[in-house]
């Protein structure tokens, strides 16, 4: 019965996908269009050159730095915000007002302060990856069983115990879910960023290329459409990557959630 | 024989859909229900009671055998059987109104009408004053009375009643069952009592208000034993007699032994 | 550090209800009183107003912007948002009740979803430049794209939810079909709809920025690097301010409408479902 279930999916895009190559290769325009083999060319060429893994991991790596200083800074700031509530309170409507400034806003004064040699784009990613840090740990750090804390102390733990080994464990899943949006987030924020300068400055280093630059001149340079397909295609899976690793840590880390 | 209700050789096997496990959790289950007649099931946890009203209310079919409603077979609920839930299934985005006039609403009732039958059960029920309040606005207790203000709104003729006073503290209970008895018309003329169908996994609960109890045994839930309880209506001074006593001894007898390793299997 | 979890454990006595909110409107006013100054202290020790304008620039450059861009702007955003959001919301509604109400449909969005979702909205930005050219068919189309998975996956979600009991109770009280979609599983629905309504207006606002920056020749977005050709970085900055003011304006009052027609809801506002 389950396979039958998974037959009809499977048989729609089957012919869903022939249909569209189908229809591009009649209609004799095949510039403008995408099409299934044609993308499946430009994977093959664009590995072959490296290019297309000189470029992704240009981006993986400018967000595993901007995602690590989100965490750097976000955790702490969060976890204080939680624990003391007046600072809580205090800062949470300016947090709350810079969230609400979407990352890649900033792209202009980055651009200004750290030039157009990847850095701005570092700065977009980490600013995006902050924020889901910062709630998730005050959230985390805020919402505690007092009677957990109780039964510590009545069991004999001292203050310092109590912390390792009651609130953090407590926040720990909050933080990682944090860290699964924040990477989300990054992952997104980067190809904004890259996609912005590639726009913005014609003749970016070509060392520092990431996926989003490469897009732009595969837009507007090579007017290459199938090869566009194929970065979204590469974008998808690795966010879809990037989420499920997330989630495997996540179990990992703290097994007592179901 | 046609009872109010009659079940024949009822059986029912769950199949657990991810693993293909199969759980038989009723095996040959007869039994009547008279009209005015109030029953009781009572049996160790995992002895399927749930399951058996959950099949005399149609919302599960059984694997075999058959349940009848006024000789006729029953192939879904229906109003005139009115259900009260376990954990009270008030419809969270509806007042206390809203939930009493959800039946008369939903039987085509006009407006009017509505708002008369479910003050008129409001009242009964005791709300009066609590109409505008959310379900999660009111007390165990309270919304208890709720969902029998909204059974009782449609007017059923049989009252199937899922362990409905199991998330209440006791005296609440206490009070809850003399006021069941009351709406039911313990002390009254017998004709004008509704047939009911009453789950619970407390004894003297069960003793208490029942005409008849049925015990049923665990694993596939079979019924091991019914006991009428001979005792005069109405029951208020009869709540902690010595004959009521000696009935839930005999009870308890019967299913002590299941009830322990019930406990032990469960925690398991 | 333990002192810090006393304080968590431990609430303050609590004061009036008057009193409560003046403590919050006044932590507030310092909190922003503290970013404005450390900002303004920054600025002078720059002492550069291109590279950081001072923030009494920058509320010049915005009332000089609200009498002339800044309108023009903040309506073409806006428009872009409407159209895109609308059809995002229209789409995910629609093809939720499709996968919800028929089982063999559902084995084709569902998977078409989940293979589509992973690919951001950013990812189609050259795709919509080729399809739309430099226009606003590119934001709306971003904002459609972006604003459609939240609410589906939420809706669907939240149909899938609907506790079985409710439904036996509906059922049991004489309710036909049509009154257990209406009267039972669509309010039980609800606030899972609105909340994932709120999710996708906060990505369809980031998408909306990020296209108008790279694909669009008007709105907010595009009016950032318009102002850096000039090197206008007080407007620049006012623009972004806007930015986030707007985005919070429409996350708050999301939040108001979602606690205002859950009220019935013990905890009325529920966030994603994940």
């Amino acid at each position: 019965m389950n396979a039958r279930r998974a037959l009809l999916p499977l048989g729609f895009f089957t012919v869903a996908i022939l249909a569209w190559q189908a229809a591009v290769l009649h209609s004799g325009q095949r510039a403008l269009y995408p099409y299934p083999t044609g993308v499946f060319e430009a994977a093959t060429r664009t590995i072959e050159d490296g290019s297309l893994f000189a470029a992704t991991s240009q981006s993986l790596l400018r967000v595993l730095i901007g995602f690590a200083l989100g965490a750097a800074f976000g955790i702490p700031l969060g976890v204080l915000m939680g624990f003391v509530r007046p600072v809580g309170r205090a800062v949470s409507p300016i947090v709350d007002s810079l969230r609400s400034i979407a990352p890649i806003a900033w792209i202009p004064m980055a651009l200004l302060w750290l030039g157009i040699r990847g850095n701005a784009a570092l700065f977009i990613v980490a600013y995006a990856a902050f924020f889901p840090f910062v709630v998730n740990a005050a959230q985390g750090a805020r919402l505690i069983d007092r009677n957990l804390v109780n039964a510590a102390r009545a069991l004999g733990a001292g203050r310092a115990l109590v912390v390792r080994s009651v609130v953090l464990p407590n926040a720990l899943p909050a933080i990682l879910t944090g860290a699964r949006i924040s990477m989300a987030f990054a992952w997104g924020s980067i190809i904004a960023a890259e996609l912005a300068m590639g726009i913005k400055v014609t003749s970016g280093g070509s060392g520092a290329v990431g996926l989003g630059q490469l897009m732009v001149s595969t837009l507007y340079v090579r007017r290459d459409v199938n090869g566009l397909v194929l970065y979204m295609i590469v974008i998808g899976v690795i966010s879809f990557l990037i989420d499920l690793a997330m989630r495997r840590l996540q179990r990992s880390l703290t097994p007592w959630r179901t | 024989m046609t009872g109010k209700i009659d079940a024949q050789s009822l059986s029912k096997t769950y199949v657990s859909a991810r693993s293909g496990e199969r759980v038989e959790a009723l095996q040959n289950v007869s039994f009547s229900v008279a009209p005015h007649e109030f029953v009781s099931i009572v049996g160790p946890s995992g002895c399927g009671k749930s399951t058996l009203l959950a099949l005399v209310a149609g919302f599960v079919a059984p694997t075999s055998g058959r349940v009848l409603a006024d000789g006729a077979p029953i192939t879904g609920p229906d109003p005139r059987r009115g259900v009260m839930f376990q954990d009270y299934a008030l419809f969270p985005w509806r007042t206390v109104l809203g939930n009493v006039e959800f039946g008369p609403l939903a039987r085509g009732a006009t407006r009017e009408a509505m708002r008369a039958t479910a003050h008129r059960y409001i009242e009964l029920v005791g709300l009066e004053g609590f109409e505008h309040r959310y379900p999660h606005e009111l007390s165990g207790g309270m919304r208890q009375r709720c969902a029998l203000a909204r059974l009782l709104a449609n007017e059923p003729e049989v009252w199937l009643m899922d362990e409905p006073l199991a998330a209440v503290d006791l005296q609440t209970r206490n009070i809850l069952q003399d006021e069941l008895l009351r709406l039911w018309g313990d002390g009254g003329d017998p004709g004008q009592r509704r047939a009911v169908l009453f789950v619970t996994h407390g004894i003297d609960e069960a003793v208490y208000l029942s005409d008849r109890v049925i015990v049923l045994g665990r694993r596939p839930g079979r019924i091991k034993e019914t006991v009428t309880i001979d005792l005069p209506r109405p029951r208020k001074a009869l709540r902690n007699s010595a004959e009521a006593g000696r009935y839930n001894e005999y009870i308890w007898n019967l299913i002590r032994d299941e009830a322990a390793r019930a406990i032990v299997e469960e925690s398991a | 550090m333990s002192d810090a979890a006393q304080v968590v454990l431990a609430p303050p006595p609590r004061a009036g209800v008057a009193g409560r909110r003046l403590t919050r409107v006044l932590e507030i006013v310092v909190a922003l009183a503290v970013v404005v100054g450390l900002w303004q202290v920054t600025s002078i020790t720059i002492n550069n107003s291109t590279l950081l304008p001072s923030p009494a620039r920058v509320f010049h450059a915005w009332l000089d912007l609200l009498h002339a861009d800044l309108r023009q702007d903040v309506l073409a955003s806006l428009a872009h948002l409407g159209i895109g959001y609308a059809l995002g919301i229209a789409t995910g509604l629609a093809l939720a009740a499709i996968s919800t109400r028929f089982a063999l449909l559902e084995s084709i969005v569902d998977p078409l979803i989940e293979l589509l979702r992973p690919i951001s909205a950013i990812a189609w930005i050259p795709i919509a430049i080729l399809m739309f050219g430099i226009s606003a068919g590119v934001p709306v189309f971003l904002i459609f794209y972006a604003s459609l998975f939240p609410i589906f996956v939420n809706t669907v979600a939240g149909v899938k939810q609907v506790d079985a009991k409710l439904v036996h109770a509906a059922q049991m009280l004489g309710a036909s079909r049509r009154m257990i979609l209406t009267h039972v599983v669509m309010p039980a629905a609800l606030p899972y709809v609105l909340a994932g309504a709120r999710l996708s207006l906060g990505v369809a606002w980031m998408a909306m920025v990020a296209a108008e920056l790279t694909g669009s020749d008007a709105g907010l977005g595009w009016r950032l690097f318009w102002y850096q050709e000039f090197f206008a970085m007080d407007k620049v900055m006012a623009v972004i301010l806007t930015i986030g003011v707007l985005g919070y304006c429409f996350d708050t009052l999301l939040r108001a409408l979602q606690a205002r027609i859950t009220r019935w809801s013990p905890d009325s506002v529920v966030d994603e479902a994940r």
